[in-house]
């Protein structure tokens, strides 16, 4: 048990320094292309695109490193008005309504993955990007952040109601 | 079911949700997974997963990860202190002179910058304990720096209005135009309160002059310059031609990434991952939240509720002021609540159609909308601002800071009411450089 949970953990770091090496790839991506056209007058075809997947991509496999840096805003006004006792369930049932939305979310976002790597869809551009590539980010991202939040929530219901620190809900 | 009374259920579901502490994007996705199954059978939950990626398939969103680069390497750097210390020791003959800088280095990082936790800290850190050390009364100094750090969200370029222009497709760079003027109005009226109210405190001597030499003044202009080229850089590539708005983000996070490692000399690691990590942080946390709220929009439309609360506002025949303030009051209610995106993604839709039928400006009303939100921002209970101020200044209790940013709040609404006075204060400018509005 233990082990599985440091590899979620670990699993959720190693996605979220992709994730923020995506942005970084998107923004030299952009200042090229920008440069091609403006300077060079050099036509571009498949930066528009690209960026644009590495943004969503980033957003997707970002999500479980976020929720492991308490980064997905929230409003904690009622569980902070709450005993210690309701709060940890409420918090508890909050992160279990959570994964179990997200859990769907990374089947479906599997199944539409595999329909298109079996079917060859491909985006309709110029470039005709392979569907897949971009949407494997779904199911990735959606499942780790489905097991990141499973992983809090256990940690969750190991801590004593009193000392729970509002921060571990969903914050 | 009548959908208006579907509406009235998915917004007391909403609201019971968002307030069980689960994260506002997950919420939001709940709630709409909910009531799809529910009205549209267990087979819809297929399309989500689509759903949501179509809604983040948006060039124009590209530019919110870019921006939030570009005010976090800046932020991560000296900067903001550098700023804050020339305007200061330029601006100090002039009474209040203190406030004064502070006001005009939250209004200047604003433009680097479009976030307002961020322009708050930046500016903050440095200026609340000056401010502090000369007199200045608590209240002002933190109620100051709250409000000023608000501007974030409407001096370009701004978070805030990429959403609104994605959401309601409206031009971009037409609606950044459209939030200088009301942002310039916003900071004279913070600061006129802010020298009002120290003088009335009886804290007069903070407002007079403490003299620097030209020594002095002129050597701390070499430390501003990197800055002004930036923000020059941005708006040459904005406003020249050479790129769109969302391709400005690009150059923008670039010119700001290498002023942070070549000028500032951040090359240590660890300050480039805690940057980048922060950049992330952020970036993924409101892009889930367009993302989600774009899923729960879908479901609003797709059970007809939209729809059915634009046709009843419609039928309505109140006057088209009454019906302003009645959105400003929906507004500033969910502003207390959630955050600007979220707000924003979820009544532009049901927004827009009313607005426009009533014959208001989409430029105008972004820049209302953007106002509201900045009230939230320094109101409780959940106003970030007020947060990050009490994370600097630790020693001054929540409620002064509270009491000291209320006025501000006062002044936003003020302004709002001359923008609704004087409409042409937001259209004038986007008119006269991109000429009139095509819609």
């Amino acid at each position: 048990m233990n082990q599985a949970i440091r590899a979620v953990n670990l699993l959720s770091r190693v996605t979220g320094v992709i994730a923020a090496l995506m942005i970084v790839a998107a923004v030299a991506i952009t200042c090229q292309m920008i440069f091609l056209r403006y300077f060079l007058n050099a036509s571009t075809v498949w930066q528009t695109e690209i960026v644009v997947y590495l943004m969503i991509a980033s957003t997707l496999l970002g999500l479980p490193y976020v929720q492991q840096l308490k980064g997905h805003v929230n409003v904690d006004l009622v569980p902070l008005m709450l005993p210690p006792v309701p709060r940890k369930l409420l918090l508890i049932l909050s992160l279990l309504a959570g994964a179990i939305v997200l859990g769907i979310m990374a089947f479906y976002g599997g199944e539409i993955t595999y329909l298109a790597f079996s079917k060859n869809w491909t985006s309709d551009t110029v470039t005709a990007v392979p569907l897949w590539i971009p949407y494997i980010s779904m199911p990735i991202g959606f499942g780790l952040f489905t097991l990141q939040l499973l992983v809090d929530m256990h940690r969750l219901i190991k801590t004593p109601a009193v000392e729970i620190n509002i921060e571990i809900g969903g914050h | 079911m009548d959908p208006l009374t579907l509406g009235l259920i998915v917004a007391f579901t909403t609201i019971a949700v968002l307030f069980s502490g689960v994260a506002v994007a997950s919420g939001l996705l709940i709630v709409a997974a909910i009531f799809l199954v529910a009205f549209d059978g267990a087979r819809s939950l297929e399309l989500i997963p689509e759903i949501l990626f179509g809604k983040l398939d948006n060039f124009a969103l590209l530019s919110i990860p870019m921006f939030i680069l570009m005010g976090a390497s800046i932020a991560s750097t000296r900067a903001g202190a550098d700023l804050y210390e020339a305007l200061h020791r330029w601006l100090t003959r002039v009474p209040g002179g203190l406030v004064i800088s502070n006001l005009g280095a939250c209004a200047l990082f604003a433009a680097m910058s479009g976030s307002s936790p961020a322009t708050c800290a930046a500016i903050g850190k440095m200026g609340i304990p000056e401010m502090r050390k000369r007199n200045y009364p608590d209240g002002v100094a933190t109620g100051s720096i709250a409000a000023g750090g608000t501007l974030g969200i409407l001096i370009p370029p701004s978070v805030t209005m990429i959403v609104y222009g994605v959401a309601t497709e409206t031009s971009i760079g037409r609606l950044f135009l459209a939030g200088v003027i009301p942002g310039l109005l916003l900071v004279g009226l913070f600061m006129a309160w802010s020298i009002y109210s120290t003088w009335k405190s009886g804290a007069g001597d903070a407002l007079s002059a403490q003299s620097y030499s030209w020594k002095e003044k002129l050597e701390v202009l070499p430390r501003v310059l990197p800055f002004l080229a930036v923000i020059a850089g941005v708006l040459f590539a904005l406003y020249g031609g050479v790129a769109t708005p969302s391709e400005t983000a690009a150059v923008g996070a670039l010119l700001c990434l290498l002023l942070a490692i070549v000028i500032y000399r951040m090359t240590d690691m660890k300050a480039l991952w805690t940057m980048l990590r922060d950049t992330t942080k952020e970036s993924v946390m409101i892009l889930f939240i367009i993302a989600a709220a774009g899923v729960f929009s879908y479901m609003l439309s797709s059970l007809y509720i939209t729809q059915a609360i634009a046709e009843w506002i419609g039928t309505l025949d109140v006057n088209r002021w009454v019906l302003m303030a009645y959105v400003n009051l929906f507004l500033i209610v969910a502003g207390f609540f959630l955050p600007p995106v979220a707000v924003i993604l979820m009544a532009a839709p049901i927004l827009m159609p009313i607005i426009l039928g009533a014959g208001f400006d989409p430029y105008w009303f972004a820049v209302i909308l953007t106002i509201n939100m900045e009230i939230g921002l320094i109101s409780p209970p959940v106003g970030l601002n007020l947060y990050v101020i009490n994370g600097i200044a630790p020693d001054i209790p929540l409620k002064t800071i509270l009491k000291g940013s209320a006025p501000y709040v006062a002044c936003m609404v003020l302004a709002i009411i001359i923008l609704s006075i004087f409409p042409s204060l937001a259209t004038w400018l986007p008119d006269l450089l991109m000429g009139p509005a095509i819609s």
